[in-house]
């Protein structure tokens, strides 16, 4: 990423063609681009009432953003981990545990926690939250600190927290289930004019904030620079296992919202199975946003394209009626095609 | 056998690497090869050894010309190489190791693990060794996996062995069994090529010389009418000392002070400490440790013991980012792998150590970093197109003066410079040189690592010579000279003068 840009600032127009110019996104946003005529044409452009096939387009879209949030958010904090060279795999697992005691916390039945103390209500929603996210950052950076002090390989590492805290989870959850007052579900399913997009304004405003983090602080840069060169950034000063831990620890803290919002969507959750290939799908937004698994290469505006593109597809092959199956395949040929292209372009 | 290698010629680039060099090794004698680092030592043996083809010229044995097109070749024809980094596998037995490659079968492609074991038996046994061929390779000390080796070559009827600086690992009772396996061999009839920087080994076990200096032969004979002193001039030259770089040396008050520092490998023992406005150099051969111990020194590696004092104050540092801190900078040796960040752009790769210097509640000031950097391009003179441009699209010299760049904004009050011009050409070389001495003019307490022994004396007010992880001596003024630097860096001492 062009991020500190001098000369050639040209007023908003040169610096937007400057950007454009040189913008590592360009063939990603065409590639959506594409994608979303596509999928336009298939749906069918009414000429006779505008109106009213741009509310058919607007709500098929905001449902395309909403299911892909949860995830969409996560790939956020994956992108850094990739970036520093590392991997998570143990996202999914994490959202289900974070999940589980969340909905223990809210439970309006008999063991409900916060209901015991006598906390209900926006209180009891507010401590829930944050709740979510303090288990994601410590459970995040005790994954870092295995990986750094530990010394042990991210991909088994995850692999190893992927594993415990699912069974654990399951095990405790064995024949109890928690009741999450109706209320809380407004996070989530908050109506405005009959549409929902609440967890997309989430997405939206998380992902820009990280896209400045990413190019403007001095742990953003450092991100690039330890999985550019690890060693480098040792010997320019860089305290190597603390921007680690860093990235494993955003990306918990992610993981903690994404579970908020998925519990608040439907306000139960199937412990066995929810947010399990959540960590392959959000590598796959990374990488067909442009970000190499070798690390030192990534953005964050380029992983929301790539969640967009997988997500269009999705829909597309579900407009063309592609058999259920088959739509896991197709994910893999795009990942697989999008990095061709990338090398292709970068060589 | 007799080899011979005659009029050699090789050239990497524009780079003459060997220039018409012929040299003669008997059987029966152990001959030394030595001379500086670059000097062609190990390209002439890679030619010998099938690794590399020459561009010219002709090796003969016994009197017959060859070719070798690969390294098999060349086993085949009777002369082994045996490498610095060795050839083993850690998890096989001693006698498995042996056969490695070139496995005895039995029937139905089964390992014939009985015979194996036997055969190495022999050659143990043949060879006056005490080792058991079932013993795991990981449980060897370095001088009998050396030895192991050995033995493999022998096995494969070698009559020419060239050892590639075998006893740079291994401590004195281990090199002294090396060297009565090598004597055996002499005896037998083998002739060995012994590539060494310790000039008292080639002294103590060989019978011929043969000095290398710029791809050239500059001197061969026999080691019996010579003294250390004749091969250490042989290898640097006569007298090629230049104009001795000049400034206003104003040394102040001691700044960084390191004593009894150790660590679990690399060096021991280290004293010493320098002062505002004074250029300290650090040199030695390959692998004498210096960079591991101003890498520890910058936390950037853990120290076993050892106590470090900062203006006046003793510090514990436990990170490279705390002593970016304490004030202390380092550029590190080879550029490549250790300062350039390649996915980041120029401005970037010269700021990446300021970023937390002058950050606002953890975001960079961007503006701030280009000025410091502006500041910096117009005092190093550097050639660059676009500041956003890629680091990738500088030249070497210029990359190196952004790397010092980034350095030079922390404002540290103690800078290592680890091979400061590694890599440049010429007159980037004579800029970076001003550049120190400007520092050094502004108070800077300054540590220049360095093997060229030019670069030291001409740079540095002293120098201390470091010999296997150690502070062999010291060299200082207008008496230094490479001769004498030389001498300690292969593990020898000035006489009182």
């Amino acid at each position: 990423m062009k991020v500190m840009e001098t000369g050639e600032k040209t007023g908003f127009v040169g610096r937007l063609r400057l950007r454009w110019a040189n913008d590592s996104h360009f063939g990603t946003v065409l590639v959506l681009l594409g994608l979303i005529i596509l999928q336009t044409l298939v749906l069918g452009f009414d000429y006779d009432s505008v109106g009213q096939w741009f509310s058919a387009w607007g709500r098929n879209w905001i449902n395309i953003l909403r299911n892909n949030a949860g995830v969409g958010i996560i790939a956020l904090g994956m992108t850094f981990v990739i970036i520093t060279g590392g991997i998570d795999l143990s996202v999914g697992s994490t959202l289900v545990a974070i999940g589980a005691a969340s909905m223990m916390m809210l439970d309006i039945g008999p063991k409900g926690f916060l209901g015991n103390l006598g906390i209900t209500g926006l209180p009891a929603y507010v401590l829930t939250v944050i709740f979510a996210m303090l288990m994601g950052l410590v459970l995040g950076a005790l994954t870092g600190l295995l990986i750094t002090k530990g010394r042990i390989a991210p991909f088994v590492a995850t692999l190893g927290t992927m594993k415990i805290l699912r069974s654990v989870t399951q095990h405790f959850m064995q024949g109890y289930n928690p009741r999450v007052p109706r209320e809380f579900l407004q996070l989530a399913n908050l109506q405005v004019g009959g549409l929902m997009f609440m967890p997309i304004i989430y997405w939206l405003a998380i992902a820009l904030i990280l896209i400045y983090v990413s190019q403007r602080t001095v742990w953003g840069r450092q991100v690039i620079a330890v999985g550019s060169n690890e060693r480098a950034a040792q010997l320019s000063g860089v305290n190597v296992n603390r921007v680690k831990v860093g990235a494993y620890t955003l990306t918990g803290v992610l993981v903690g919202i994404a579970s908020i919002i998925q519990v608040a969507r439907i306000g139960t959750m199937d412990f066995a199975n929810a947010g399990s290939g959540y960590e392959m799908d959000a590598i796959a937004a990374a990488v067909v946003g442009g970000t190499s698994m070798r690390g030192g290469r990534g953005t964050i505006f380029g992983t929301v394209l790539g969640m967009l593109i997988i997500a269009v597809m999705n829909n597309l092959l579900n407009l063309f009626g592609v058999p259920p199956f088959l739509r896991e395949a197709a994910k893999g040929v795009i990942v697989i095609a999008s990095v061709l292209f990338q090398r292709k372009e970068s060589a | 056998m007799i080899v011979e290698m005659k009029n050699i010629y090789k050239s990497f680039g524009k780079n003459q690497v060997l220039k018409d060099v012929s040299i003669t090794i008997n059987g029966g004698e152990i001959c030394a090869l030595i001379g500086e680092n670059g000097a062609g030592k190990s390209t002439l043996m890679n030619i010998l050894g099938g690794v590399l083809p020459a561009d010219s010229g002709t090796i003969y044995l016994d009197g017959k010309p060859v070719r070798f097109a690969n390294p098999a070749e060349s086993l085949r024809a009777g002369i082994a190489f045996i490498h610095q980094e060795l050839n083993l596998i850690n998890d096989l037995p001693v006698y498995e190791n042996m056969f490695l490659g070139r496995e005895i079968r039995s029937r139905w492609g089964r390992l014939d693990l009985e015979t194996m074991e036997e055969k190495t038996a022999d050659i143990f046994r043949r060879m006056n060794i005490e080792l058991d061929p079932r013993a795991m390779v990981r449980d060897l000390d370095a001088s009998y996996k050396q030895i192991v080796e050995i033995c493999r070559a022998i096995m494969m009827d070698a009559s020419v062995i060239i050892m590639d600086e075998p006893t740079t690992s291994l401590t004195e009772p281990e090199i002294r069994r090396v060297f009565q396996m090598m004597e055996t061999l002499r005896d037998q009839g083998v002739g060995i090529i012994f590539i060494s920087h310790k000039l008292n080994e080639v002294m103590d076990i060989c019978e011929r010389y043969m000095v290398l200096r710029d791809g050239e032969l500059v001197a061969e004979g026999d080691v019996a009418a010579v003294t250390t002193d004749d091969l250490a001039r042989f290898m640097v030259g006569h007298d090629v000392r230049t104009e001795q770089l000049t400034r206003e040396v104003r040394i102040g008050e001691e700044v960084l002070r390191v004593e009894n520092l150790n660590h679990r490998t690399a060096f021991r023992g280290i004293n010493f400490s320098v002062r505002r406005g004074e250029i300290l150099g650090f040199t030695g051969l390959l692998g004498d440790g210096r960079s591991e111990l101003f890498q520890a020194i910058f936390g950037a590696d853990e120290v076993l013991s050892g106590r470090v004092w900062l203006d006046g104050q003793e510090v514990k540092i436990h990170s490279t980012e705390h002593a970016l801190e304490l004030g202390i900078g380092y550029l590190p040796r080879n550029r490549k792998e250790n300062a350039i960040i390649k996915d980041m752009n120029i401005l970037e790769n010269a700021s990446i150590v300021t970023w937390p210097l002058f950050a606002k509640r953890g975001v960079i000031d961007i503006n701030r970093q280009e000025g410091l950097f502006t500041e910096q391009i117009d005092r190093l003179g550097i050639r660059l197109q676009r500041i956003t441009d890629s680091i990738n699209t500088l030249s070497g010299g210029n990359q190196q003066k952004v790397v010092l760049a980034k350095w030079l904004a922390a404002r540290p009050k103690v800078l290592i410079l680890d091979n400061p011009t590694q890599g440049v050409d010429v007159g980037a070389k004579e800029e970076i040189y001003d550049i120190i001495l400007d520092l050094a003019e502004q108070g800077l307490a300054i540590i220049v690592l360095s093997s060229e022994a030019q670069e030291i004396i001409r740079l540095c007010d002293r120098a201390l010579v470091m010999y296997q992880g150690h502070i062999q001596g010291e060299v200082s003024g207008g008496t230094m000279n490479e001769h004498d630097i030389m001498r300690l860096a292969t593990g020898g001492v000035l006489s009182a003068s």
